[in-house]
């Protein structure tokens, strides 16, 4: 039997009203947020979110100013630390990716001596917790003098154990090595052969895998914090845990800071949602 | 071929990243940062570093050929750096400041694996032992070696609503001990809300506090540990002291509630009037001042009430030291410049009056700055106050278990306020009972951790 149509309108209001309603509770931190980062140290405690007065719906507009987001660039150095969070991100996104597609594809798609162990030591790898590893890596970096260096954030990073492994899955699935072997007796080389067929045929996996390293370079903090030495050269998030102080919070200060360093990451999330909903839901249907 | 022929096949996302990758490589190259020389020195107090700034400048002239590289580093950045450098054997900054837990947790191993220089002779050399706060010396001391400068005292004292208190005609002074506080201000709980419950409670403390607990404790006389280092936790004074707070927390004698420091939820309760006292180290009346100005006039500082009569009215709170990098090649002058930081009559008073802090050197508390009144505490001399407490703070004892040992305590506490709201008992025989009982678990627990370690075991001193 159908439902009538004025109850299916009915249930998608009220669902609507439901999600709308939630979503609001959601923003209630981030709307908290945007109204610190407008306030002066007097008025973040005062009033809940806008300053209260005697102006237009009982708001102190007066009182707001973009007065923390002037001192984050002038004072706080967060220019440069933006620019060093985008190419840590940037760089190690992209070089990660490549990294971990052509290792993944090697595994998946080429015979070896050896290659059965290489894909236990990659399970292995991804296995290993990643604190166990900081005092090992600390004196591996040491050692080859890539302290507070950005090499010594990226490198270690090029080859992301689970990176191999969801590519090498997604390369069995996903490419055919019918075509492989078409496009070599076409003349393809091998690099082409992965540039041009290969990396397009996964190309989901890739937007999602992107997309998710870059995420986890942007905030990345223990890396940062352990690794670069000098205030000069850090990227936004220890950049903005030195704004949070030991004692004194500048809480009008440290809002505007989170409030810059999570816009380009909404921004990119934006843009780039097809691709990495995408990438999550690949092989979720069967065709 | 096409220019974007080498991008067909790849998502927006990928091109665009990429591209990215490209432009902030080049603006990273274009835009160099120069390399560090020189002697570094890394502070985490936000408080602290601009007024160094200067007299590391000064110094930097009269030594043009090892300048002091001073840097603000994150507390979690320091604490993980130093563990591994630690474990390692990979330098760190020359000098440093620390916080007193991260330091205590470099006292794990042998005495010669410190990582810290032992400054003890040096120390006993230049007469300084007797020139700074005793106290302030055992966070940084371990089996008997001092490997740090104590650069502050922390006193705690007791920070009331005094427009509260006055206007409901009560006298502090009448204040003796904890049994005094809860009768005297008994009155400003009076007014109930709609549910029953109070809408104003006596004092800012919890069971997840766990700093405040170890307030409290220090200031009974209690601890986590003998004067050997030994966990110490089933003690007489610690049965008392958790059976006190659990019944601050619960059942018809409660008078506390959760207005945790520096957070937004604890700063608004403390402005709405939802808590009348905090307990105050030297250090949070700075912070006050800037982060809830609105109680600016409405403030009033006095001693902690005692455990008992004639007992202390203080205890402490949080600590700072300088330590000596053991992988410094110039300790001599690292040294020296701690003692111009820490000994600089100039510099502490400009750090008092931003930051309420008292310095640990005993002849510069004689200094007329620490008379000045203070607007934000009603015209109190604030530092005179904490002044006269400052010789009476509890030692602390610099065990590397010490994180464990106060969140075994708190975990404790937290039992006993659930045991006592379940079984709805909260007379104190059975309260204390339960703690003992409690405490005997925690402790049981830390000696299995602690005899593991053969060098603090009982003989293993190396």
């Amino acid at each position: 039997m159908r439902r009538p149509r004025e109850y299916d309108t009915l249930a998608r209001v009220c669902l609507h009203v439901l999600l709308v309603t939630i979503s609001l509770f959601m923003l209630l931190p981030f709307a908290w947020m945007v109204g610190a980062s407008l306030k002066s140290g007097q008025d973040v405690f005062a009033s809940v979110f806008l300053p209260s007065g005697d102006g237009w719906l009982g708001v102190a507009w007066s009182r707001l100013s973009a007065d923390n987001f002037v001192r984050l660039f002038r004072g706080a150095g967060f220019g440069r630390a933006m620019l060093y969070s985008t190419f840590y991100a940037s760089v190690t996104a992209v070089g990660g990716t490549l990294g971990a597609s052509l290792c993944g594809y090697a595994l998946a798609k080429f015979s070896f001596c050896g290659r059965r162990l290489l894909t236990a030591v990659v399970l292995g790898a991804v296995l290993v917790p990643g604190p166990l590893l900081f005092a090992p890596g600390y004196q591996v970096l040491y050692r080859l003098g890539l302290m507070d260096s950005y090499a010594g954030l990226i490198l270690p990073a090029l080859v992301p154990a689970v990176g191999v492994f969801l590519f090498r899955q997604a390369m069995i699935h996903g490419v055919p090595d019918e075509l492989l072997d078409a496009a070599r007796i076409d003349g393809a080389g091998e690099v082409r052969i992965f540039f041009s067929i290969v990396m397009p045929m996964i190309r989901p996996m890739l937007g999602a895998f992107l997309l998710i390293t870059f995420l986890g370079a942007w905030n990345n903090f223990i890396g940062p914090q352990v690794v670069l030495q000098r205030p000069e050269i850090f990227p936004l998030t220890t950049t903005l845990t030195n704004l949070r102080g030991s004692q004194y919070q500048d809480w009008g200060l440290v809002m505007a800071g989170t409030l810059v360093s999570i816009l380009p990451m909404m921004g990119l999330f934006l843009l780039l949602q097809r691709d990495f909903i995408q990438g999550l839901t690949a092989g979720a249907v069967k065709h | 071929m096409t220019l974007s022929s080498p991008c067909r096949g790849y998502s927006r996302g990928f091109v665009l990243i990429a591209l990215i990758a490209v432009l902030s490589s080049l603006a990273v190259l274009l835009w160099p940062v120069a390399k560090r020389s020189g002697v570094e020195f890394w502070v985490f107090a936000t408080f602290h570093y601009p007024f160094y700034r200067a007299p590391v400048a000064q110094w930097n002239r009269e030594h043009p050929e090892r300048p002091v590289e001073l840097s603000l580093q994150p507390l979690p950045a320091l604490e993980t750096r130093l563990l591994s450098a630690l474990r390692t054997g990979a330098p760190v900054a020359d000098m440093m400041e620390v916080e007193r837990v991260i330091a205590a947790e470099m006292f794990i191993g042998p005495l010669d694996a410190v990582g810290f220089v032992d400054l003890t002779e040096r120390l006993r050399a230049g007469g300084w032992l007797e020139r700074f706060n005793e106290p302030s010396f055992s966070p940084w001391t371990s089996r008997g070696r001092i490997f740090g400068l104590p650069h502050d005292v922390h006193p705690v004292l007791l920070a009331y609503r005094a427009d509260l208190v006055e206007a409901a005609g009560i006298d502090v002074a009448r204040i003796e001990t904890w049994e005094d506080f809860a009768r005297e201000l008994a009155p400003l709980m009076a007014e109930r809300g709609p549910d029953g419950r109070p809408l104003r409670y006596l004092l800012n403390f919890w069971p997840a506090q766990i700093e405040q607990t170890e307030i409290f404790l220090l200031q009974a006389g209690g601890g986590f540990f003998d004067e050997h280092d030994r966990p110490a936790l089933v003690t007489e004074v610690n049965v008392r002291v958790l059976a006190q707070l659990a019944a601050w927390c619960a059942g018809p004698s409660r008078i506390a509630t959760d207005a945790a420091d520096v957070t937004a939820l604890g700063n608004r309760i403390r402005l709405e009037g939802g808590v009348v006292c905090s307990p105050m180290a030297d250090w949070m009346s700075g912070l006050w001042r800037h982060d809830l100005p609105g109680l600016a006039g409405k403030m009033k500082l006095m001693p902690l009430p005692a455990w008992e009569r004639g007992g202390r009215r203080t205890s402490v709170h949080g600590g700072t030291g300088l330590v000596i990098s053991s992988n410094s090649d110039d300790v001599g002058s690292a040294f020296e410049l701690a003692l111009r930081l820490y000994t600089s009559p100039e510099l502490s008073d400009a750090m008092f009056r931003e930051t309420g802090i008292i310095g640990a050197l005993r002849e510069q508390w004689s200094r007329p700055v620490y008379d000045e009144p203070n607007s934000y505490f009603s015209g109190q001399a604030v530092g005179r106050l904490y002044i006269e407490q400052a010789p009476q703070v509890p030692r602390r004892s610099s065990s590397p278990y010490t994180v464990e040992a106060r969140r075994g305590y708190c975990i404790a506490l937290r039992q006993l306020v659930d045991w006592a709201e379940t079984h709805h008992t909260y007379d104190r025989p059975a309260l204390e009972q339960r703690a003992r009982e409690l405490l005997e678990g925690v402790q049981a627990d830390l000696v299995r951790r602690v005899e593991r370690n053969v060098y603090l075991r009982e003989g293993g001193q190396r």
